[in-house]
């Protein structure tokens, strides 16, 4: 007499059909969250730490300013001098009345330079900054 | 009569089979692409800009003023008293809760002034340090009146928060260079 053995009638597969909509949902997601604005930053810096941070919640509005720690500005993409900011910035604003600056300054700057461009940009009337900062470990 | 054969019909069907592959291979460069960095830091309001020769001033009275200053040697003055800046924190948190019940008018000014040449770094200290005693105070307000933290708040009473112990920090205005 053959034995026959038991076997669960039910299929050992794991249906694969509905994959490719689960990987086009997460690269939808992907896509959506992906801020494709890549900067290339062309000075050296090195972030203050403090404790007391805030997250941004609006990532479109802000704009961006790197100050080195060779005191070179970069506004978004370009270096700038000091006395450009003032007109680039006050374009800015018109096209986005509540943008943010997002001020990311060497932590060995000096307060000369900041206050300079907080002058400058006093006068753009861009008064929402922020100075970049990593949570203290 | 003859039957005319007909050609095999053919079947038109996009091969389905490497979409998933595909699929992969567009999710693999965006999330490789993806930067989810937060940005963090001190948020500031910057007061408007007036020309030097149209300023004002008005006197306001020293008991709603704490004035940070820092020269250039790192050294820490609050009130004209010598401090060191871990210290601001805990100075500033007995001001600013005596002032929670006094009107708008009333509240405290932080003012911060510094050097040229001061440390970029040690004024981001000091302003944290002002933020960390406003953050804490808050909390423990929200704490003692609504019983819930300052997370769980509703729109109403983080509005009535912000009324009560609204945060004041101005940037001194800096001095002409010599």
């Amino acid at each position: 007499m053959k034995f026959q053995k038991k076997r669960a009638a039910t299929k050992q597969e794991i249906p694969t059909a509905s994959m490719p909509d689960i990987v086009f949902m997460l690269l939808l997601f992907f896509m959506v969250t992906t801020t494709l604005r890549e900067v290339d930053i062309l000075v050296q810096f090195k972030l203050p730490e403090a404790e007391a941070i805030e997250k941004i919640e609006n990532k479109r509005l802000i704009s961006y300013i790197y100050v080195g720690n060779n005191e070179r500005i970069q506004l978004n993409d370009n270096i700038v001098q000091l006395e450009e900011v003032k007109d680039i910035m006050y374009k800015k604003r018109v096209e986005l009345p509540n943008v943010i600056v997002s001020l990311r300054i060497d932590k060995n700057s000096s307060m000369g330079i900041v206050t300079d461009i907080q002058q400058e940009l006093r006068k753009a009337d861009a008064r929402r900054i922020n100075y970049s900062a990593m949570l203290k470990q | 009569m003859v039957k005319i054969k007909k050609g095999s019909t053919r079947t038109a069907e996009i091969p389905t089979s490497s979409m998933a592959d595909i699929a992969f291979l567009l999710l693999l460069f965006f999330l490789v692409a993806t930067v989810i960095d937060v940005d963090t830091g001190i948020g500031l309001s910057l007061p408007e800009y007036v020309p030097p020769d149209e300023q004002i001033t008005a006197e306001i009275s020293k008991d709603r003023m704490a004035a940070i200053l820092i020269n250039e040697n790192g050294d820490v003055l609050l009130n004209k008293e010598v401090i060191a800046i871990p210290q601001i924190r805990q100075t500033l948190i007995p001001r600013i809760e005596s002032k929670i019940e006094l009107p708008k008018n009333k509240k405290l000014i932080v003012s911060v002034k510094t050097d040229r040449k001061t440390n970029y770094n040690l004024y981001i200290q000091a302003l944290d340090q002002v933020k960390a005693a406003y953050a804490e105070v808050k909390e423990a307000y929200s704490k003692t009146t609504f019983g819930v933290r300052m997370l769980d708040l509703n729109e109403e009473q983080m509005d009535e928060l912000r009324e009560k112990i609204p945060i004041i920090i101005s940037i001194a205005e800096p001095e002409s260079v010599k």
